[in-house]
């Protein structure tokens, strides 16, 4: 394992992106706005998460989902979660990603949800843990902000 | 059947969940920028059904290879047999790094995930970078 210097202390890596700057910022994780709010799928045949609640809750932030079912939405367990530096630039600011697991016993669904150009994307990887027979499958949504 | 989304309500069509057409993901993913300070490319390898995948990272000195991990396969549907992403963990012991990676008309999304351990201080992180097959087509 290799180590070199970043300010005063070694630090150690597996990539140069280990030792951006920016990671040692504390304004990196800082630029959440544009992550809060209710989004609502772009999609309105969408049968899978068809609206997401995200508002900040101290250091974490918390992840309402509601997933479309057969006589309305089905309101997935609230997720808490810490935010992520997100490297990547949105209209020339850092802003962060949020990465959170939900668990329903028979499902758990991995989801990391970022902001490009407004709009919200929410990709889940869905495991299922039970013997139905169903494949682990992902899927990528797209969502708009309803307060703009 | 349970189901969180009707997405999830598919019928058991006898395969178990098991996954059988990985035609889309072995071979050499090579990132579509140049200038990345992260993963330059992948290898994706098939042996007896399983796929596994060797991570190539831009260090200073050159590439650092970070070996090779088991990889967990996800379909487009629950009914489906064709798979279409992955995900896959490095432990580094001063650091953890999650990948995702979904196919997307041929193209390689990789979300990776790096969650720092030690006491540096460093923020944990997100990175979404594209990879494209090496084809030799053209």
């Amino acid at each position: 394992m290799d180590n070199t210097e970043m300010s005063c202390e070694p630090l150690e890596f597996k990539q140069n992106g280990h030792l951006d700057s920016a990671l040692l910022d504390p304004t990196t994780v800082s630029r959440a706005e544009k992550l809060i709010g209710h989004w609502v799928n772009t999609n309105p045949d969408t049968q899978g998460v068809a609206e997401c609640e995200i508002q900040p809750e101290g250091d974490l932030f918390s992840i309402r989902i509601a997933g479309v079912g057969e006589d309305g939405p089905i309101a997935w367990p609230i997720a808490r979660t810490k935010p992520l530096a997100n490297l990547e630039e949105e209209a020339g600011q850092r802003t962060i990603a949020l990465a959170a697991t939900f668990e329903f016993g028979f499902m758990k669904s991995e989801i990391y949800i970022r902001v490009n150009k407004g709009v919200l994307v929410i990709v889940l990887f869905n495991t299922f843990q039970d013997d139905s027979g169903r494949a682990n499958y992902l899927n990528r949504e797209f969502f708009y902000n309803v307060a703009i | 059947m349970q189901f969180a989304q009707l997405s999830d309500r598919v019928e058991n069509n006898g395969s178990n969940g098991a996954l059988t057409d990985l035609r889309a993901l072995p071979g050499v993913w090579i990132n579509s920028n140049p200038n990345t300070t992260g993963i330059a490319r992948m290898v994706m390898s098939e042996s007896d059904g399983q796929l596994s995948l060797q991570t190539f990272a831009v260090g200073p000195d050159g590439l650092i290879d970070w070996g090779s991990t088991p990889v967990k396969l996800f379909a487009g549907l629950p009914n489906s047999q064709v798979a279409a992403g992955f995900t896959c963990t490095y432990d580094f012991g001063f650091a953890e790094t999650e990948l995702q990676g979904m196919i997307m008309k041929g193209l390689l999304v990789l979300a990776q995930f790096h969650r720092f351990k030690d006491n540096s201080k460093r923020a944990d992180y997100f990175v979404r970078e594209y990879y494209a097959l090496e084809h030799g087509q053209y």
